[in-house]
């Protein structure tokens, strides 16, 4: 049954209903009534976090059809774009912000590709590179608050079982430095592949004032957001609902780049997401359930134990295991899924669930990229009217130096876990 | 009318309501949440029930999310395999699929019926007060008509009618 399972996820099956077929099979298999899944799936309107996923999409979806992207890159530019490889840094630090607030679902390389890829092209930066830059820097801002997928690891961590406390804001402050060391080893690379170019323009007072005044609306954002989230004054939902408010009033009234008659249908695009996530974490819930019940994550454990000796190791095989699965699922499925089972192994190991937490996203992140069916690839290849084959070879130097920067943060677990 | 057209015109009213009903939900949540927190922060005090409504709304636009990513088939997959396939292979595995997600989807739709009967009969309550059924019946109804959703699917990969060729 699950070898077909398998196959069929394989093919192309919607990954919810693979889910639900396993965890279905495995309840009616051992003479649960199947009025349990039902059950399991209601525990989506017990948990008040996940308030936190539809408002934070919809102001990402909402960001990304204003004019605001136009706006961000035009301010680091105005600070940042004076030294040679200065737009591309400024590419890769638009990209990782935008990706923190709007939740790595592809929507960066859409909105904010289609400045910075003619803006780069203009600059004389390389075709190859130019691509591999943008289409790495898609994924590049999912280690910093609010990101949804650091979100939803709180989420399924705490619902794992046993008396593990993860908590969101501590997350958040975990993700922080290993998001900086990705943005630093990448930006090193632009510059050094940069150098003895031109300058990129002057900083002027003049740009830089009128560039501020331009996104004076959105400015305060990341500070409530972040600042709200950080010093506990907002919890994580209420950040996103102040977020949502916020944004929809700015730019649909004050604005007025977004007309109201828009609005439904961003509405709807941007809950074809949150559907779509919010479906696998329900039967995932049912399924990890079952898995539990079945005492599937103690066996997993023992035979990890058996053959697994020492943190390193572990370690080594974790990375490697998160690499493969981020080349095959997308970042939410594999959370839903593979964190419960992961999680109390590494536990046992002496690995801190936040660290656990940023080695898996900083993996998934490479898994964007990563041949052959990275998301990144087949919507940048869309975006931006190259073969995908193009794509897989324009990634690589950037797939190494995220490769390096996995290894860095997997084996450095001060760098999540400094604050402690 | 013609068959083609009456499914097409039922398509079209489906997707309307969905779009309806997920601006409606979308904006009472933002609007609500945002209001909580004024009062919470400024005016003090808050609503009890708002809490509970707000999580109820969660479960809704995610059930409606997920109505509306099957109407295009767009629910999250890897199709690795269906990538590589020659394309005379491809429709018998589309069709496999979509009859595998499409009971996949009713057995759930069933099971959550049994649910909502089950509370009525146990009068469940929430938001002080009301039935809990009330809210649990867009679990049944979601699956429902994802079920139809993908059953639409085969039908068009087995039979498209003139008006869908495009």
């Amino acid at each position: 049954m699950s070898a077909l399972l398998v196959v069929l996820a394989l093919f192309g099956a919607p990954l919810f209903a693979i889910i639900a077929a396993s965890a279905m099979w495995g309840f009616y298999s051992s003479g649960i009534d199947l009025t349990v899944m039902p059950i399991e799936l209601y525990r989506l309107a017990e948990m008040p976090v996940l308030l936190a996923i539809p408002l934070f999409t919809f102001s990402g979806y909402l960001l990304g059809e204003s004019g605001a992207p136009g706006r961000l890159m035009r301010l680091s530019r105005a600070f940042l774009g004076w030294f040679p490889g200065g737009l591309g840094v400024v590419a890769l630090i638009a990209c990782a912000f935008f990706t923190a607030f709007t939740g790595a679902s592809g929507i960066t390389i859409i909105a904010l590709g289609a400045i910075l890829y003619p803006a780069l092209e203009q600059a004389g930066y390389e075709k190859n590179f130019n691509l591999g830059l943008i289409t790495t820097s898609g994924s590049l801002g999912l280690l910093f608050a609010p990101s949804l997928p650091l979100i939803l690891y709180g989420i399924v961590a705490q619902q794992a079982g046993g008396n593990i406390d993860v908590r969101l804001d501590e997350l958040f402050l975990a993700g922080a430095l290993p998001g900086i060391l990705m943005l630093v080893l990448l930006g090193g690379y632009v510059v050094y592949k940069r150098r003895g170019k031109k300058l990129g323009g002057k900083i002027t007072l003049a740009e830089v004032k009128s560039s501020l005044r331009e996104s004076i609306w959105e400015l305060p954002l990341p500070f409530v957001v972040l600042g709200g989230i950080y010093s506990g004054y907002f919890a994580v939902s209420e950040a996103a609902a102040v977020t949502a408010c916020y944004v929809l009033l700015v730019e649909v009234f004050i604005l007025r780049e977004i007309s109201l008659r828009q609005v439904p249908v961003i509405m709807r695009q941007s809950m074809v997401l949150v559907g779509g996530i919010l479906l696998i974490l329900g039967v995932s819930l049912a399924s990890t359930s079952y898995l539990i019940d079945a005492e599937i994550p103690a066996k997993l454990f023992d035979y990890v134990q058996s053959h697994v000796e020492g943190r390193l190791t572990f370690l080594l095989l974790l990375n490697i295991f998160l690499l493969l699965l981020g080349a095959i699922l997308d970042i939410f499925s594999a959370l839903v899924l593979v964190v419960p089972l992961i999680l109390p192994v590494a536990l046992s190991y002496g690995i801190d669930p936040l660290h656990l937490g940023v080695i898996f996203l900083a993996n998934m992140q490479i898994g964007y990229i990563t041949p052959p069916v990275g998301l990144n690839l087949f919507i940048a290849s869309y975006r931006f009217n190259e073969p995908v084959l193009t794509l897989y070879r324009s990634t690589w130097p950037f797939f190494l130096l995220l490769l390096a920067a996995v290894l860095i943060i997997t084996y450095v677990p001060f760098l999540s876990l400094w604050f402690r | 009318m013609s068959l083609g057209s009456l499914l097409k015109r039922l398509d079209a009213l489906g997707r309307r309501i969905e779009d309806i009903f997920l601006a409606v939900m979308l904006t009472t949540m933002i609007l609500l949440a945002g209001w909580q927190i004024l009062q919470r922060n400024i005016i003090g005090g808050g609503m009890i029930w708002a809490d509970e409504l707000l999580r109820l709304l969660v479960l809704w636009l995610g059930l409606l999310g997920a109505m509306a990513a099957s109407r295009d088939n767009r629910h999250v997959a890897i199709d690795l395999l269906l990538r590589f396939l020659p394309k005379k292979f491809k429709p018998p595995v589309q069709i496999l699929l979509h009859l595998f997600t499409s009971a996949v989807c009713g057995t759930l739709a069933f099971y959550s019926y049994k649910f909502v009967l089950m509370e009525q009969e146990y009068q469940t309550e929430v938001l002080t007060g009301l039935p809990a059924w009330w809210f649990e019946l867009i679990l049944p109804i979601g699956f429902g008509m994802m079920c139809l959703r993908y059953l639409g699917h085969l039908r068009r990969t087995v039979y498209p009618l003139r008006e869908e060729v495009v």
